[in-house]
């Protein structure tokens, strides 16, 4: 941004949100300029840190007149670079916006603001609506609940519901030319309970990346929390083996959860939550020939003791009678891990401040060779096997991704994370899955792929709805540069 | 300790903000992110600009890039909610930027005030050394630098110079005498500890009083050192084994003493005290001593007064809210440190006390000059004054 412009904005932007809002500050613009990931910094011109929908609406007709980026932000946390300023502008950091405003108890959703964190979530619920239960993603505590869902996240409860979008049912948006709108039934009457029937606009919002408007109230689904609860884990020789289960699992419509993961990664995970010591997927841990390649996890709950001991021998069935001459171990019950969520994932944050992933969603019928591709490029790439898998809505797809953790003060290796991440991005693609939380590198290799009709399409509503390419520019839907 | 000392610990953060909320309840835990909201503000913004300066990119010579260091009261709750590998060196981090600075000739001019006072009269406020005893002037205490004493009450510089605090020392000789403690004072020849020194990065004076400090008492022959004073009390725990000298007396907090006393049937508290109040852990007596931590010894000491009524706020323990004050900030910062005191006094007040009680002079200035800025109707004690009335 030319100084004048600058200057002139940051004025302006004092006098909307007050000056103790407003930085420009090389601190923060630093902070804001990167996340864990390693993509490549973007400075930021200015923060701004609005508290009200109409300091919102106000920011976006300043930057509409004065054609300057504005980048919605909560804790930059979605692991794609996606608050990263392409082309400088205004961070609008949205955390003061944390109300939550409405729980309704019948209708059984809850109306919130766009700072509203997992944390929060959990803490109100706990003290005020005990008997209801959100989603959490794996994320810290910090993270929102309005991103996750607008980033079609993978939750706790993703096996039964699928993404994070399919619990949004209700939207209030500052659109990118400031106007106001709602989406769902909360538009033609007062409540917020669903989006049907009426015709599907919120799709020009879920999934965007924030490029299309800055949703400043959405519904989610909140869900009555069952009493019980078990864990059951099973450990799998080969991938084969784990392919046959999920499946079979997945066909059981038992379970609230439904994840699988590298057994060389796990015990790293289980040794840094007791040590909190440093830990890395590089160089790869030796591995004995008699581990195990995979375990998978069954999350299982009830409203009672007998609904839960039933479900637990659906599960025990399936092993019994579908899961004949697979080389396993299980299935093992233990005290489900559910209820410490939200919380710090440890194992993914104690390499060095870096972490990042190529995380997609596909379908089952692909996962056997995408996850043993996946990981022999991790062998190749000298890394240990960090496969990370969740059964997406009784098993229609599934989510894959490989972490990775690193410690982003070593330049050699954050090279080696890019070439293993490119291998993998370029893998996973080529097996019809398609990378979550969009890095803007996959987002042109997806649009190099698809029909020029869907990309033109893309185009057309961006353009639409933003007019100037104000709002997150250069992501989804971004003309040719 | 400079950044070149804590480069191990600089890259732990992956900024995941976890520090942000106490965990499982969620309830803000970072004062100074809290107040200005801004990254920069957070732990880990502090300990972004700390790698970005280490990295040679970001200069200090900024004056609102140091407000975001020195905009922190060390209050270590942050340490609390981290788990990942560096969690105990965040506020090292903190400190290590603000020696950094001070390194660079970028000297913070509140901080000059107190360290030319402390060079000049050994306490923080730039009050007259010679009136460092006037608090016991009428208590005719023993002079530990003239005869021989089994216990030194080491009143600290806030109770030495506050005079609207004077009863907390006041209160605490009272109850130690009670227990027949053989117990004395410095007085005039009382000085700082130099904790204040350390945590706004002046290394080389914190060295200085630590030394003096350990071969005075080292030679008056004392077996004990009391203190009201939490931060003075964390000073000479954590901080002065760091210093080449050999500790030869026990310091304890009068909170624990107190404890022990009442405990080993020495001290009665028999008069009914009819208060509800609440505690605030000071964050020296309570995380800055690690494991160490004093939590319960403050709580049994109200529990034995008759007729209180203790009722807990929902962060305590580990994850008090701070009050403040600490690391310099009610020096530098008092529109900071009177926000954070205001924040606490209002989670005080919803448990339905009458009273804040605390074991930290700093705290209860603070805590005092919230009451009165925000017009807080809530009483602020020290457990000793608290203690006393039931003597
Ligand atoms: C350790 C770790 C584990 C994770 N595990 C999971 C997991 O299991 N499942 C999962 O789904 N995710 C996971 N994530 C990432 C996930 O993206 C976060 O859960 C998610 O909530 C987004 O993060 P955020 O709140 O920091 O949002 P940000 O990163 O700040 O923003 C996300 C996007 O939303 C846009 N945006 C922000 N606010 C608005 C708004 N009001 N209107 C419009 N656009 C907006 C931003 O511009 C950006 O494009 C994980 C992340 C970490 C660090
Ligand atoms: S200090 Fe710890 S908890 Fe805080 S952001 Fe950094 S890694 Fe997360
Ligand atoms: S020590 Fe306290 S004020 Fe300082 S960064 Fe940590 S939590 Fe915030």
């Amino acid at each position: 941004m030319i100084e004048a412009v600058r200057s002139k904005v940051v004025g302006e932007l004092e006098k909307i949100v007050g000056a103790r809002y407003v930085s420009t500050n090389p601190a923060d613009l630093y902070i804001y300029s990167q996340d864990m990931t390693q993509a490549e910094p973007g400075w930021p011109d200015a923060v701004a840190l609005p508290k009200t929908v109409g300091e919102i609406q106000a920011i976006v007709k300043l930057a509409n007149r004065e054609k300057v980026p504005v980048i919605p932000y909560l804790a930059g946390g979605n692991i794609g670079g996606l608050t990263i300023p392409l082309r400088g502008g205004i961070t609008l950091d949205l955390k003061r916006m944390d109300r939550i405003l409405e729980v309704n108890d019948t209708d059984m959703y809850a109306v919130i603001e766009p700072g509203v964190t997992f944390g929060h979530m959990k803490a109100c619920l706990e003290k005020h609506h005990p008997h209801f239960v959100y989603t959490y993603a794996f994320s810290p505590p910090s993270t929102g609940v309005m991103t996750n869902a607008l980033l079609q996240g993978l939750d706790s409860l993703s096996y039964r519901y699928g993404a994070a979008s399919s619990w949004v049912t209700g939207l209030e948006v500052v659109l990118p030319t400031g106007e106001l709108v709602k989406i769902g039934s909360c538009a033609v009457s007062d409540g917020w309970q669903s989006l049907a029937p009426l015709p599907e606009l919120a799709g020009l919002f879920l999934g965007w990346q924030g490029t299309t408007g800055i949703i400043t109230k959405m519904a989610v689904s909140l869900w009555p929390k069952p009493k019980h609860s078990v864990q059951m884990t099973f450990l799998f020789m080969d991938f084969e083996g784990a392919d046959k289960a999920l499946k079979a699992l997945a066909r059981t419509r038992v379970p609230d959860d439904i994840i699988s993961l590298s057994f060389a990664w796990a015990g790293q995970e289980a040794f840094v939550a007791q040590s909190h010591e440093k830990i890395s997927p590089y160089p790869a841990l030796p591995r004995k020939p008699d581990d195990p390649e995979i375990i998978v996890s069954v999350e299982i709950t009830g409203n009672t003791r007998e609904e839960l001991d039933a479900k637990v021998g659906v599960i025990e069935e399936v092993a019994r009678q579908e899961l004949k001459g697979v080389r396993m171990v299980g299935p093992q019950s233990a005290p489900s891990t559910s209820a410490f969520f939200p919380m710090q994932m440890l194992g993914v944050l104690s390499s060095g401040g870096g972490l990042t992933w190529v995380g997609s969603y596909g379908p089952m019928s692909h996962w056997l060779e995408a996850i043993k591709e996946g990981c022999a490029l991790q062998d190749k790439h000298g890394f240990t096997r960090t496969s990370y898998s969740r059964v997406m809505n009784e098993g229609h797809f599934v989510g894959l991704r490989w972490l990775l953790p690193y410690d982003k003060g070593d330049p050699v290796l954050v090279e080696k994370i890019k070439a293993l991440c490119r291998d993998q991005m370029e893998m996973i693609i080529r097996h019809g899955f398609i990378p979550y939380k969009t890095p803007v590198s996959a987002i042109r290799q997806l649009e190099a792929r698809a029909d020029p009709e869907w990309t033109k399409l893309h185009r057309r509503v961006k353009e639409m709805l933003d007019p100037n390419n104000i709002l997150n520019p250069g992501r989804w839907g971004a003309p040719p540069a | 300790m400079a950044l070149n000392d804590v480069k191990e610990w600089l890259y732990g953060c992956s900024r995941c903000g976890t520090c942000k909320d106490i965990l499982n309840i969620f309830v803000p835990a970072c004062p100074s992110g809290e107040m200005y909201q801004l990254e920069s503000y957070y732990p880990s913004g502090k300990i972004a600009v700390a790698r970005a300066v280490s990295e040679g990119k970001l200069p200090l010579d900024n004056d609102d890039t140091r407000e975001r260091i020195y905009a922190c009261t060390g209050c270590l709750s942050c340490e609390q909610q981290c788990g990942v590998y560096h969690h105990q060196h965040i506020f090292e981090i903190i400190q290590a930027v603000r020696t950094e600075a001070v390194g660079q000739g970028l000297l913070n001019p509140a901080y000059m005030v107190m360290v030319e006072s402390l060079k000049k009269d050994d306490n923080v406020f730039g009050k007259p050394k010679a009136e460092r005893g006037d608090w016991a002037r009428d208590l005719d205490l023993k002079d530990a630098g003239q005869e021989k004493v089994a216990t030194v009450y080491h009143a600290g510089c806030m109770l030495s110079f506050d005079r609207e605090l004077w009863n907390v020392p006041r209160s605490a000789v009272a109850l130690l005498k009670a227990a027949g403690v053989d117990v004395g004072i410095m007085g005039a020849g009382e000085s700082c500890c130099g904790g204040r020194a350390y945590e706004i990065g002046y290394v080389g004076e914190f060295t200085k009083y630590a030394e003096h400090f350990l071969e005075t008492f080292n030679s008056l022959g004392a077996g004990r050192v009391v203190t009201s004073c939490s931060d003075g009390y964390s000073t000479f725990r954590k901080l002065y084994p760091r210093v080449n000298i050999e500790m030869k007396f026990e310091v304890r907090h009068t909170v624990e003493y107190l404890d022990e006393l009442i405990k080993g049937g020495k001290l009665k508290l028999t008069k009914k005290v009819p208060m509800k109040v609440t505690y605030h852990d000071p964050c020296h007596l309570g995380r800055h001593l690690g494991d160490d931590g004093i939590y319960d010894a403050p709580r049994e000491v109200l529990k034995a007064v008759p007729g209180l009524e203790l009722v807990e706020m929902e962060r305590h323990r580990e994850n008090a809210w701070c009050c403040g004050a600490g690391a310099g900030v009610s020096q530098a910062n008092p529109e900071f440190a009177l926000w954070t005191a205001g924040e606490r006094l209002k989670e005080a007040r919803a448990t339905g006390a009458g009273a804040l009680v605390t074991a930290c002079p700093w705290c209860e200035r603070n805590f005092k000059d919230a009451a009165k800025e925000y017009g807080q109707d809530i009483e602020i004690y020290d457990i000793a004054e608290v203690a006393c009335r039931a003597l």
